[in-house]
Protein backbone atom coordinates (compact mmCIF):
# COMPACT_ATOMS: atom_id res chain seq x y z
CA UNK A 1 0.00 0.00 0.00
CA UNK A 2 1.39 3.40 -0.94
CA UNK A 3 1.50 6.13 1.71
CA UNK A 4 -1.16 8.10 -0.17
CA UNK A 5 -3.43 5.05 -0.47
CA UNK A 6 -2.97 4.35 3.25
CA UNK A 7 -4.01 7.87 4.16
CA UNK A 8 -6.92 7.99 1.70
CA UNK A 9 -8.29 4.55 2.66
CA UNK A 10 -8.12 5.21 6.40
CA UNK A 11 -9.79 8.61 6.00
CA UNK A 12 -12.54 7.13 3.82
CA UNK A 13 -13.17 4.35 6.35
CA UNK A 14 -13.39 6.84 9.22
CA UNK A 15 -15.79 9.02 7.24
CA UNK A 16 -17.77 5.90 6.31
CA UNK A 17 -18.60 5.20 9.97
CA UNK A 18 -19.03 8.90 10.76
CA UNK A 19 -21.67 9.25 8.02
CA UNK A 20 -23.37 6.16 9.44
CA UNK A 21 -23.45 7.91 12.82
CA UNK A 22 -24.81 11.12 11.27
CA UNK A 23 -27.49 9.02 9.56
CA UNK A 24 -28.47 7.51 12.91
CA UNK A 25 -28.60 10.88 14.66
CA UNK A 26 -30.58 12.64 11.92
CA UNK A 27 -32.92 9.71 11.39
CA UNK A 28 -33.61 9.65 15.14
CA UNK A 29 -34.08 13.42 15.34
CA UNK A 30 -36.35 13.31 12.28
CA UNK A 31 -38.52 10.53 13.71
CA UNK A 32 -38.70 12.29 17.05
CA UNK A 33 -39.88 15.60 15.60
CA UNK A 34 -41.73 14.03 12.69
CA UNK A 35 -39.55 16.19 10.48
CA UNK A 36 -39.22 15.06 6.89
CA UNK A 37 -36.31 17.43 6.38
CA UNK A 38 -34.24 15.83 9.14
CA UNK A 39 -35.15 12.31 8.02
CA UNK A 40 -34.14 13.16 4.46
CA UNK A 41 -30.90 14.67 5.72
CA UNK A 42 -30.36 11.35 7.50
CA UNK A 43 -30.91 9.42 4.28
CA UNK A 44 -28.54 11.84 2.52
CA UNK A 45 -25.86 10.92 5.08
CA UNK A 46 -26.54 7.25 4.39
CA UNK A 47 -26.21 8.03 0.67
CA UNK A 48 -22.85 9.65 1.39
CA UNK A 49 -21.87 6.54 3.32
CA UNK A 50 -22.72 4.38 0.30
CA UNK A 51 -20.72 6.71 -1.97
CA UNK A 52 -17.71 6.39 0.32
CA UNK A 53 -18.21 2.63 0.25
CA UNK A 54 -18.23 2.72 -3.54
CA UNK A 55 -15.05 4.81 -3.59
CA UNK A 56 -13.31 2.39 -1.21
CA UNK A 57 -14.43 -0.63 -3.24
CA UNK A 58 -13.24 0.89 -6.51
CA UNK A 59 -10.06 2.64 -5.45
CA UNK A 60 -8.70 1.25 -2.17
CA UNK A 61 -6.03 -1.47 -2.31
CA UNK A 62 -7.95 -3.74 0.09
CA UNK A 63 -8.33 -7.46 -0.55
CA UNK A 64 -11.59 -8.59 -2.23
CA UNK A 65 -13.02 -10.27 0.86
CA UNK A 66 -12.64 -7.10 2.89
CA UNK A 67 -14.54 -5.20 0.21
CA UNK A 68 -17.34 -7.78 0.39
CA UNK A 69 -17.35 -7.37 4.16
CA UNK A 70 -17.58 -3.59 3.79
CA UNK A 71 -20.50 -3.90 1.36
CA UNK A 72 -22.43 -6.14 3.77
CA UNK A 73 -21.53 -3.79 6.61
CA UNK A 74 -22.70 -0.76 4.58
CA UNK A 75 -26.04 -2.41 3.87
CA UNK A 76 -26.45 -3.30 7.56
CA UNK A 77 -25.90 0.34 8.54
CA UNK A 78 -29.00 1.18 6.50
CA UNK A 79 -31.20 -1.00 8.69
CA UNK A 80 -29.83 -0.20 12.15
CA UNK A 81 -31.44 3.23 12.84
CA UNK A 82 -35.00 2.27 11.70
CA UNK A 83 -34.81 -1.18 13.33
CA UNK A 84 -33.47 0.23 16.61
CA UNK A 85 -36.09 2.95 16.57
CA UNK A 86 -38.91 0.49 16.03
CA UNK A 87 -37.58 -1.78 18.76
CA UNK A 88 -37.32 1.08 21.26
CA UNK A 89 -40.76 2.31 20.29
CA UNK A 90 -42.26 -1.14 20.80
CA UNK A 91 -40.50 -1.55 24.16
CA UNK A 92 -41.75 1.82 25.39
CA UNK A 93 -45.31 1.17 24.23
CA UNK A 94 -45.38 -2.25 25.84
CA UNK A 95 -44.04 -0.76 29.04
CA UNK A 96 -46.62 2.05 29.03
CA UNK A 97 -49.45 -0.39 28.32
CA UNK A 98 -48.62 -2.37 31.45
CA UNK A 99 -50.58 -1.47 34.59
CA UNK B 1 -28.45 6.30 53.07
CA UNK B 2 -26.91 2.83 53.19
CA UNK B 3 -23.36 2.35 54.52
CA UNK B 4 -22.27 1.01 51.17
CA UNK B 5 -23.47 4.26 49.56
CA UNK B 6 -21.24 6.23 51.92
CA UNK B 7 -18.44 3.91 50.86
CA UNK B 8 -19.36 4.62 47.22
CA UNK B 9 -18.88 8.35 47.82
CA UNK B 10 -15.41 7.64 49.23
CA UNK B 11 -14.58 5.57 46.14
CA UNK B 12 -15.73 8.41 43.90
CA UNK B 13 -13.59 10.89 45.82
CA UNK B 14 -10.54 8.69 45.38
CA UNK B 15 -11.39 8.13 41.70
CA UNK B 16 -11.64 11.87 40.97
CA UNK B 17 -8.34 12.50 42.81
CA UNK B 18 -6.65 9.81 40.69
CA UNK B 19 -8.23 11.31 37.58
CA UNK B 20 -6.31 14.49 38.47
CA UNK B 21 -3.01 12.62 38.91
CA UNK B 22 -3.62 10.89 35.59
CA UNK B 23 -4.17 14.26 33.91
CA UNK B 24 -1.03 15.78 35.45
CA UNK B 25 1.09 12.77 34.49
CA UNK B 26 -0.41 12.89 30.99
CA UNK B 27 0.56 16.56 30.60
CA UNK B 28 4.09 15.76 31.67
CA UNK B 29 4.22 12.87 29.20
CA UNK B 30 3.04 15.20 26.43
CA UNK B 31 5.75 17.71 27.33
CA UNK B 32 8.52 15.08 27.01
CA UNK B 33 7.70 14.66 23.31
CA UNK B 34 8.56 18.30 22.75
CA UNK B 35 11.42 18.50 25.25
CA UNK B 36 12.93 15.00 25.53
CA UNK B 37 15.60 16.13 28.02
CA UNK B 38 12.96 17.38 30.45
CA UNK B 39 13.65 15.93 33.93
CA UNK B 40 16.19 13.62 32.35
CA UNK B 41 17.54 11.11 34.88
CA UNK B 42 15.22 12.59 37.50
CA UNK B 43 11.80 11.46 36.36
CA UNK B 44 12.03 10.02 32.88
CA UNK B 45 9.34 9.67 30.24
CA UNK B 46 8.59 6.03 30.99
CA UNK B 47 7.82 6.75 34.64
CA UNK B 48 5.40 9.56 33.78
CA UNK B 49 3.75 7.24 31.25
CA UNK B 50 3.48 4.43 33.80
CA UNK B 51 1.85 6.82 36.25
CA UNK B 52 -0.49 8.10 33.53
CA UNK B 53 -1.79 4.74 32.33
CA UNK B 54 -1.93 3.02 35.71
CA UNK B 55 -3.89 5.83 37.32
CA UNK B 56 -6.20 5.66 34.29
CA UNK B 57 -6.98 2.03 35.06
CA UNK B 58 -7.31 2.60 38.81
CA UNK B 59 -9.52 5.71 38.66
CA UNK B 60 -11.93 3.98 36.33
CA UNK B 61 -11.89 0.79 38.42
CA UNK B 62 -12.58 2.80 41.58
CA UNK B 63 -15.36 4.61 39.75
CA UNK B 64 -16.94 1.30 38.69
CA UNK B 65 -16.64 -0.22 42.17
CA UNK B 66 -18.06 2.93 43.74
CA UNK B 67 -20.97 2.95 41.31
CA UNK B 68 -21.85 -0.67 42.09
CA UNK B 69 -21.67 0.01 45.85
CA UNK B 70 -24.05 2.92 45.25
CA UNK B 71 -26.64 1.15 43.13
CA UNK B 72 -26.52 -2.35 44.68
CA UNK B 73 -28.37 -1.68 47.97
CA UNK B 74 -31.00 0.33 46.11
CA UNK B 75 -31.46 -2.49 43.64
CA UNK B 76 -31.85 -5.14 46.34
CA UNK B 77 -33.22 -2.93 49.11
CA UNK B 78 -30.66 -4.50 51.36
CA UNK B 79 -27.38 -3.33 52.87
CA UNK B 80 -24.32 -4.82 51.21
CA UNK B 81 -23.19 -8.00 52.96
CA UNK B 82 -19.62 -7.74 54.25
CA UNK B 83 -19.66 -3.95 54.15
CA UNK B 84 -17.22 -3.68 57.07
CA UNK B 85 -14.63 -5.68 55.14
CA UNK B 86 -15.28 -3.57 52.04
CA UNK B 87 -14.75 -0.38 54.07
CA UNK B 88 -11.45 -1.64 55.48
CA UNK B 89 -10.28 -2.74 52.05
CA UNK B 90 -11.09 0.66 50.60
CA UNK B 91 -8.49 2.23 52.90
CA UNK B 92 -6.05 -0.59 52.20
CA UNK B 93 -6.61 -0.05 48.47
CA UNK B 94 -5.97 3.71 48.76
CA UNK B 95 -2.88 3.19 50.91
CA UNK B 96 -1.54 0.61 48.45
CA UNK B 97 -2.09 2.95 45.50
CA UNK B 98 -0.30 5.74 47.37
CA UNK B 99 2.66 3.49 48.28
CA UNK B 100 2.96 2.23 44.69
CA UNK B 101 2.82 5.82 43.37
CA UNK B 102 5.56 6.89 45.81
CA UNK B 103 7.71 3.92 44.75
CA UNK B 104 7.15 4.78 41.07
CA UNK B 105 8.12 8.39 41.69
CA UNK B 106 11.07 7.90 44.05
CA UNK B 107 12.49 4.43 43.36
CA UNK B 108 11.25 4.09 39.77
CA UNK B 109 12.94 0.83 38.75
CA UNK B 110 15.33 -1.81 40.00
CA UNK B 111 17.49 -4.63 38.75
CA UNK B 112 16.00 -7.43 36.75
CA UNK B 113 15.25 -9.72 39.67
CA UNK B 114 12.47 -11.07 41.88
CA UNK B 115 12.80 -8.25 44.41
CA UNK B 116 12.06 -5.61 41.77
CA UNK B 117 9.07 -7.57 40.54
CA UNK B 118 7.63 -7.96 44.02
CA UNK B 119 8.37 -4.51 45.40
CA UNK B 120 9.14 -1.99 42.65
CA UNK B 121 7.68 -2.66 39.23
CA UNK B 122 6.18 -5.74 37.64
CA UNK B 123 7.25 -4.46 34.23
CA UNK B 124 4.07 -5.21 32.32
CA UNK B 125 2.37 -2.28 30.66
CA UNK B 126 -0.90 -1.16 32.33
CA UNK B 127 -0.29 -3.56 35.23
CA UNK B 128 3.13 -2.32 36.34
CA UNK B 129 2.15 -2.29 40.02
CA UNK B 130 4.57 -4.56 41.92
CA UNK B 131 3.43 -8.08 42.69
CA UNK B 132 2.37 -7.37 46.29
CA UNK B 133 0.06 -4.60 45.08
CA UNK B 134 -1.29 -6.79 42.28
CA UNK B 135 -2.19 -9.40 44.90
CA UNK B 136 -3.88 -6.64 46.89
CA UNK B 137 -5.98 -5.73 43.85
CA UNK B 138 -7.04 -9.38 43.58
CA UNK B 139 -8.15 -9.33 47.23
CA UNK B 140 -10.10 -6.07 46.73
CA UNK B 141 -11.81 -7.37 43.58
CA UNK B 142 -12.65 -10.74 45.17
CA UNK B 143 -14.14 -8.97 48.19
CA UNK B 144 -16.13 -6.80 45.82
CA UNK B 145 -17.43 -9.91 44.01
CA UNK B 146 -18.28 -11.48 47.38
CA UNK B 147 -20.17 -8.31 48.40
CA UNK B 148 -22.29 -8.40 45.26
CA UNK B 149 -23.05 -12.14 45.26
CA UNK B 150 -23.60 -12.44 49.02
CA UNK B 151 -25.93 -9.45 49.06
CA UNK B 152 -28.04 -10.91 46.26
CA UNK B 153 -28.19 -14.26 48.09
CA UNK B 154 -29.07 -12.65 51.43
CA UNK B 155 -31.69 -10.38 49.87
CA UNK B 156 -33.18 -13.39 48.05
CA UNK B 157 -33.77 -11.19 45.09
CA UNK B 158 -32.38 -11.08 41.59
CA UNK B 159 -32.84 -8.71 38.67
CA UNK B 160 -31.77 -8.88 35.04
CA UNK B 161 -29.15 -6.16 35.49
CA UNK B 162 -27.72 -7.95 38.49
CA UNK B 163 -27.50 -11.24 36.62
CA UNK B 164 -25.52 -9.56 33.85
CA UNK B 165 -23.31 -7.82 36.41
CA UNK B 166 -22.60 -10.99 38.37
CA UNK B 167 -21.78 -12.99 35.26
CA UNK B 168 -19.51 -10.17 34.12
CA UNK B 169 -17.64 -10.08 37.42
CA UNK B 170 -16.36 -13.62 36.80
CA UNK B 171 -14.23 -12.79 33.72
CA UNK B 172 -13.45 -9.37 35.20
CA UNK B 173 -11.68 -10.96 38.16
CA UNK B 174 -10.31 -14.03 36.41
CA UNK B 175 -8.73 -12.06 33.56
CA UNK B 176 -6.75 -9.94 35.99
CA UNK B 177 -4.85 -13.11 36.92
CA UNK B 178 -3.23 -12.67 33.51
CA UNK B 179 -1.10 -9.99 35.16
CA UNK B 180 0.81 -12.66 37.08
CA UNK B 181 2.53 -15.26 34.89
CA UNK B 182 6.24 -14.88 34.34
CA UNK B 183 6.57 -16.04 30.75
CA UNK B 184 10.02 -15.53 29.32
CA UNK B 185 8.95 -15.99 25.69
CA UNK B 186 7.88 -12.50 24.68
CA UNK B 187 5.36 -13.64 22.04
CA UNK B 188 3.61 -15.89 24.54
CA UNK B 189 3.74 -13.22 27.18
CA UNK B 190 2.18 -10.54 24.96
CA UNK B 191 -0.37 -13.01 23.61
CA UNK B 192 -1.80 -13.57 27.13
CA UNK B 193 -1.20 -10.02 28.31
CA UNK B 194 -3.59 -8.78 25.59
CA UNK B 195 -6.26 -11.06 27.01
CA UNK B 196 -6.16 -8.94 30.13
CA UNK B 197 -5.93 -5.52 28.48
CA UNK B 198 -8.30 -6.11 25.59
CA UNK B 199 -10.89 -8.25 27.37
CA UNK B 200 -11.11 -5.83 30.26
CA UNK B 201 -11.47 -2.79 28.05
CA UNK B 202 -13.48 -4.09 25.12
CA UNK B 203 -15.54 -6.80 26.78
CA UNK B 204 -15.96 -6.92 30.57
CA UNK B 205 -15.74 -3.17 31.21
CA UNK B 206 -18.18 -2.52 28.35
CA UNK B 207 -20.68 -4.85 30.00
CA UNK B 208 -20.03 -3.31 33.42
CA UNK B 209 -20.61 0.24 32.16
CA UNK B 210 -23.71 -1.07 30.35
CA UNK B 211 -25.12 -2.25 33.72
CA UNK B 212 -24.20 1.04 35.38
CA UNK B 213 -25.77 3.07 32.57
CA UNK B 214 -28.92 0.94 32.84
CA UNK B 215 -29.23 1.83 36.54
CA UNK B 216 -28.34 5.45 35.80
CA UNK B 217 -31.05 5.77 33.14
CA UNK B 218 -33.64 4.32 35.52
CA UNK B 219 -32.67 6.86 38.15
CA UNK B 220 -32.02 9.83 35.89
CA UNK B 221 -34.89 9.57 33.43
CA UNK B 222 -37.18 7.10 35.16
CA UNK B 223 -36.84 4.69 32.24
CA UNK B 224 -38.64 1.45 33.01
CA UNK B 225 -36.69 -1.61 34.09
CA UNK B 226 -38.14 -3.69 31.29
CA UNK B 227 -36.73 -1.31 28.68
CA UNK B 228 -33.25 -0.94 30.13
CA UNK B 229 -32.95 -4.67 30.75
CA UNK B 230 -34.12 -5.60 27.24
CA UNK B 231 -31.67 -3.11 25.79
CA UNK B 232 -28.89 -4.31 28.09
CA UNK B 233 -29.29 -7.91 26.89
CA UNK B 234 -29.08 -6.83 23.25
CA UNK B 235 -26.10 -4.61 23.94
CA UNK B 236 -24.25 -7.27 25.90
CA UNK B 237 -24.85 -9.82 23.15
CA UNK B 238 -23.56 -7.47 20.45
CA UNK B 239 -20.65 -6.07 22.45
CA UNK B 240 -19.41 -9.50 23.51
CA UNK B 241 -20.10 -10.93 20.05
CA UNK B 242 -17.85 -8.37 18.41
CA UNK B 243 -15.49 -7.52 21.26
CA UNK B 244 -14.12 -10.91 22.34
CA UNK B 245 -12.60 -11.99 19.05
CA UNK B 246 -11.75 -8.37 18.22
CA UNK B 247 -8.78 -9.26 20.44
CA UNK B 248 -6.92 -10.20 17.28
CA UNK B 249 -6.63 -6.57 16.18
CA UNK B 250 -3.84 -6.17 18.76
CA UNK B 251 -1.85 -9.15 17.55
CA UNK B 252 0.50 -7.25 15.24
CA UNK B 253 4.28 -7.47 15.36
CA UNK B 254 4.38 -9.85 18.32
CA UNK B 255 4.76 -13.18 16.54
CA UNK B 256 1.19 -14.50 16.70
CA UNK B 257 -0.20 -16.62 13.83
CA UNK B 258 -1.39 -14.60 10.84
CA UNK B 259 -5.01 -15.79 11.01
CA UNK B 260 -5.47 -13.68 14.12
CA UNK B 261 -5.07 -10.53 12.05
CA UNK B 262 -8.09 -11.36 9.87
CA UNK B 263 -10.18 -12.58 12.80
CA UNK B 264 -9.37 -9.45 14.80
CA UNK B 265 -9.99 -7.14 11.84
CA UNK B 266 -13.33 -8.77 11.04
CA UNK B 267 -14.80 -8.72 14.53
CA UNK B 268 -13.49 -5.34 15.56
CA UNK B 269 -14.82 -3.86 12.30
CA UNK B 270 -18.27 -5.00 13.49
CA UNK B 271 -17.92 -3.07 16.75
CA UNK B 272 -19.33 0.25 15.44
CA UNK B 273 -22.67 -1.44 14.68
CA UNK B 274 -23.85 -1.85 18.31
CA UNK B 275 -22.41 1.57 19.07
CA UNK B 276 -24.62 3.08 16.35
CA UNK B 277 -27.60 1.41 18.03
CA UNK B 278 -26.58 3.06 21.31
CA UNK B 279 -26.44 6.49 19.63
CA UNK B 280 -29.97 5.99 18.29
CA UNK B 281 -31.03 4.90 21.79
CA UNK B 282 -29.53 8.07 23.28
CA UNK B 283 -31.48 10.20 20.78
CA UNK B 284 -34.66 8.28 21.59
CA UNK B 285 -34.25 8.68 25.36
CA UNK B 286 -33.35 12.36 25.09
CA UNK B 287 -36.34 12.96 22.81
CA UNK B 288 -39.00 11.00 24.68
CA UNK B 289 -38.13 12.91 27.83
CA UNK B 290 -38.03 16.15 25.80
CA UNK B 291 -34.60 16.82 27.27
CA UNK B 292 -36.33 17.34 30.63
CA UNK B 293 -34.29 16.31 33.60
CA UNK B 294 -33.63 17.33 37.17
CA UNK B 295 -29.91 16.72 36.76
CA UNK B 296 -28.53 18.48 33.70
CA UNK B 297 -24.85 17.62 34.19
CA UNK B 298 -25.52 13.90 34.60
CA UNK B 299 -27.85 13.92 31.59
CA UNK B 300 -25.32 15.67 29.34
CA UNK B 301 -22.49 13.39 30.47
CA UNK B 302 -24.66 10.34 29.66
CA UNK B 303 -25.23 11.74 26.16
CA UNK B 304 -21.49 12.48 25.87
CA UNK B 305 -20.85 8.85 26.80
CA UNK B 306 -22.99 7.53 23.92
CA UNK B 307 -21.55 9.90 21.33
CA UNK B 308 -17.98 9.74 22.64
CA UNK B 309 -18.06 5.95 22.60
CA UNK B 310 -19.34 5.92 19.02
CA UNK B 311 -16.79 8.42 17.69
CA UNK B 312 -13.82 7.34 19.82
CA UNK B 313 -14.24 3.60 19.59
CA UNK B 314 -16.34 3.37 16.42
CA UNK B 315 -15.07 6.02 14.00
CA UNK B 316 -11.45 6.28 15.20
CA UNK B 317 -11.25 2.51 15.61
CA UNK B 318 -12.68 1.68 12.20
CA UNK B 319 -10.21 4.03 10.50
CA UNK B 320 -7.38 1.70 11.34
CA UNK B 321 -8.75 -1.68 12.30
CA UNK B 322 -8.64 -3.45 8.93
CA UNK B 323 -5.37 -5.43 8.80
CA UNK B 324 -4.05 -3.59 5.71
CA UNK B 325 -4.20 -0.28 7.64
CA UNK B 326 -3.45 -1.67 11.10
CA UNK B 327 -0.19 -3.07 9.76
CA UNK B 328 1.04 0.52 9.40
CA UNK B 329 -0.83 2.33 12.15
CA UNK B 330 -0.21 -0.19 14.95
CA UNK B 331 1.72 1.22 17.88
CA UNK B 332 1.88 4.76 16.48
CA UNK B 333 0.31 7.88 17.98
CA UNK B 334 -2.68 7.03 15.78
CA UNK B 335 -3.59 4.21 18.15
CA UNK B 336 -2.92 6.52 21.09
CA UNK B 337 -5.44 8.95 19.59
CA UNK B 338 -8.05 6.18 19.29
CA UNK B 339 -7.29 4.92 22.79
CA UNK B 340 -7.72 8.35 24.40
CA UNK B 341 -11.02 9.03 22.66
CA UNK B 342 -12.43 5.55 23.26
CA UNK B 343 -11.51 5.45 26.98
CA UNK B 344 -12.94 8.90 27.52
CA UNK B 345 -16.14 8.22 25.59
CA UNK B 346 -16.84 4.75 26.86
CA UNK B 347 -15.83 5.09 30.49
CA UNK B 348 -14.69 8.56 31.61
CA UNK B 349 -17.94 10.30 30.65
CA UNK B 350 -20.01 7.50 32.18
CA UNK B 351 -18.26 7.67 35.55
CA UNK B 352 -18.58 11.48 35.69
CA UNK B 353 -22.31 11.16 34.90
CA UNK B 354 -22.75 8.73 37.80
CA UNK B 355 -20.79 10.98 40.16
CA UNK B 356 -23.21 13.84 39.40
CA UNK B 357 -26.15 11.52 39.88
CA UNK B 358 -24.85 10.41 43.27
CA UNK B 359 -24.06 13.96 44.39
CA UNK B 360 -27.63 15.03 43.69
CA UNK B 361 -28.82 12.36 46.10
CA UNK B 362 -26.21 12.97 48.79
CA UNK B 363 -26.85 16.72 48.73
CA UNK B 364 -30.57 16.17 48.66
CA UNK B 365 -31.01 18.64 45.81
CA UNK B 366 -34.20 18.32 43.83
CA UNK B 367 -32.70 20.13 40.84
CA UNK B 368 -29.06 20.02 39.96
CA UNK B 369 -27.53 22.68 37.78
CA UNK B 370 -24.68 25.20 37.80
CA UNK B 371 -22.60 27.33 35.45
CA UNK B 372 -19.38 25.58 36.37
CA UNK B 373 -20.43 22.15 35.08
CA UNK B 374 -21.01 23.63 31.63
CA UNK B 375 -17.50 25.05 31.63
CA UNK B 376 -15.98 21.80 32.80
CA UNK B 377 -18.06 19.82 30.29
CA UNK B 378 -16.97 22.14 27.48
CA UNK B 379 -13.31 22.36 28.48
CA UNK B 380 -12.89 18.64 29.11
CA UNK B 381 -14.56 17.58 25.86
CA UNK B 382 -13.03 20.36 23.76
CA UNK B 383 -9.62 19.60 25.26
CA UNK B 384 -10.04 15.89 24.63
CA UNK B 385 -11.14 16.37 21.01
CA UNK B 386 -8.18 18.71 20.43
CA UNK B 387 -5.76 16.24 22.01
CA UNK B 388 -6.95 13.32 19.92
CA UNK B 389 -6.86 15.53 16.83
CA UNK B 390 -3.22 16.38 17.50
CA UNK B 391 -2.37 12.76 18.19
CA UNK B 392 -4.17 11.71 15.01
CA UNK B 393 -2.07 14.10 12.90
CA UNK B 394 1.13 12.90 14.58
CA UNK B 395 0.08 9.26 14.23
CA UNK B 396 -0.76 9.51 10.54
CA UNK B 397 2.63 11.20 9.99
CA UNK B 398 4.28 8.26 11.76
CA UNK B 399 2.33 5.67 9.75
CA UNK B 400 3.19 7.38 6.49
CA UNK B 401 6.83 8.44 7.03
CA UNK B 402 8.03 5.75 9.40
CA UNK B 403 6.05 2.72 8.25
CA UNK B 404 4.79 3.12 4.67
CA UNK B 405 7.75 5.13 3.32
CA UNK B 406 10.58 4.25 5.66
CA UNK B 407 9.90 0.55 6.24
CA UNK B 408 9.89 0.76 10.06
CA UNK B 409 13.64 1.20 10.46
CA UNK B 410 15.16 3.13 13.35
CA UNK B 411 16.22 5.84 10.91
CA UNK B 412 12.60 6.05 9.64
CA UNK B 413 11.39 6.38 13.23
CA UNK B 414 13.72 9.34 13.77
CA UNK B 415 12.70 10.93 10.47
CA UNK B 416 9.01 10.56 11.32
CA UNK B 417 9.32 11.98 14.83
CA UNK B 418 11.27 14.96 13.51
CA UNK B 419 8.76 15.71 10.75
CA UNK B 420 6.82 18.98 11.10
CA UNK B 421 3.53 17.08 11.01
CA UNK B 422 4.51 14.96 14.00
CA UNK B 423 5.92 17.92 15.91
CA UNK B 424 2.86 20.10 15.19
CA UNK B 425 0.60 17.29 16.32
CA UNK B 426 2.49 17.06 19.59
CA UNK B 427 2.26 20.81 20.19
CA UNK B 428 -1.47 20.65 19.53
CA UNK B 429 -1.78 17.72 21.94
CA UNK B 430 0.02 19.58 24.72
CA UNK B 431 -1.97 22.79 24.20
CA UNK B 432 -5.29 20.97 24.31
CA UNK B 433 -4.00 18.88 27.21
CA UNK B 434 -3.75 22.14 29.16
CA UNK B 435 -7.35 22.93 28.19
CA UNK B 436 -8.38 19.47 29.41
CA UNK B 437 -6.51 20.03 32.69
CA UNK B 438 -8.34 23.34 33.18
CA UNK B 439 -11.58 21.45 32.61
CA UNK B 440 -10.56 19.04 35.35
CA UNK B 441 -9.93 21.88 37.80
CA UNK B 442 -13.37 23.36 37.05
CA UNK B 443 -14.91 19.89 37.37
CA UNK B 444 -13.44 19.46 40.86
CA UNK B 445 -14.66 22.94 41.84
CA UNK B 446 -18.13 22.10 40.57
CA UNK B 447 -18.25 18.71 42.28
CA UNK B 448 -17.32 20.38 45.55
CA UNK B 449 -19.87 23.16 45.29
CA UNK B 450 -22.82 22.10 43.10
CA UNK B 451 -26.05 21.74 45.03
CA UNK B 452 -24.61 23.73 47.95
CA UNK B 453 -25.18 27.11 46.35
CA UNK B 454 -28.49 28.96 45.92
CA UNK B 455 -31.18 26.37 45.10
CA UNK B 456 -33.14 26.58 41.87
CA UNK B 457 -36.88 27.29 42.22
CA UNK B 458 -38.53 24.12 43.45
CA UNK B 459 -41.14 23.99 40.71
CA UNK B 460 -38.72 24.46 37.85
CA UNK B 461 -37.84 21.47 35.73
CA UNK B 462 -34.60 22.19 34.04
CA UNK B 463 -34.61 21.90 30.29
CA UNK B 464 -31.25 20.73 28.95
Amino acid sequence: MTPMALFATATALGLFVLSGGAYGVLYGAGSLRSSRLLTRAGYACYGLQLLLLLAVCLAAPLAGLWKVFLIVSGITYGFIPPATWRLLHALHHRSEAEP
Amino acid sequence: MYRSQRLAVRYFTAAIALFGIMTAAGLLTAAYYLQPSLLYNVFDFQMAKILHINTLVIWLLMGFIGAVYWFLPKELEHEVVGIRLAEILFYVFCAAVAVVAVVFILVQYGSSNQFSMWFINQGRKYVEAPRWAALGIVVVVLTFVFNVVATAVRARRMTGILWVLMLDLVPLSVLYLDAFPQITNMSHDLYWWWWLVHMWVEATWEVLIGCLMAWSLMELLGTSRRIVEAWLYIEVMLVLGTGILGLGHHYFWIGTPQYWLSIGGFFSALEPLPLLGMVVHAIYDAGTHRMQTTNRPAFCWVLAEAFGNFIGAGVFGFMMTLPQINLYSHGTQWTVSHGHFAFWGAYGCGIIAIVYLVLQRTRDARFFDSRAWKWSFGLLNFGLVGMVGGLLIAGIAQAVYERAQGGSTLQAFVVATESPWFQSGMYVRLAFGVVFALGYVVLVYDLLTIGKRAPVAATQVVSA
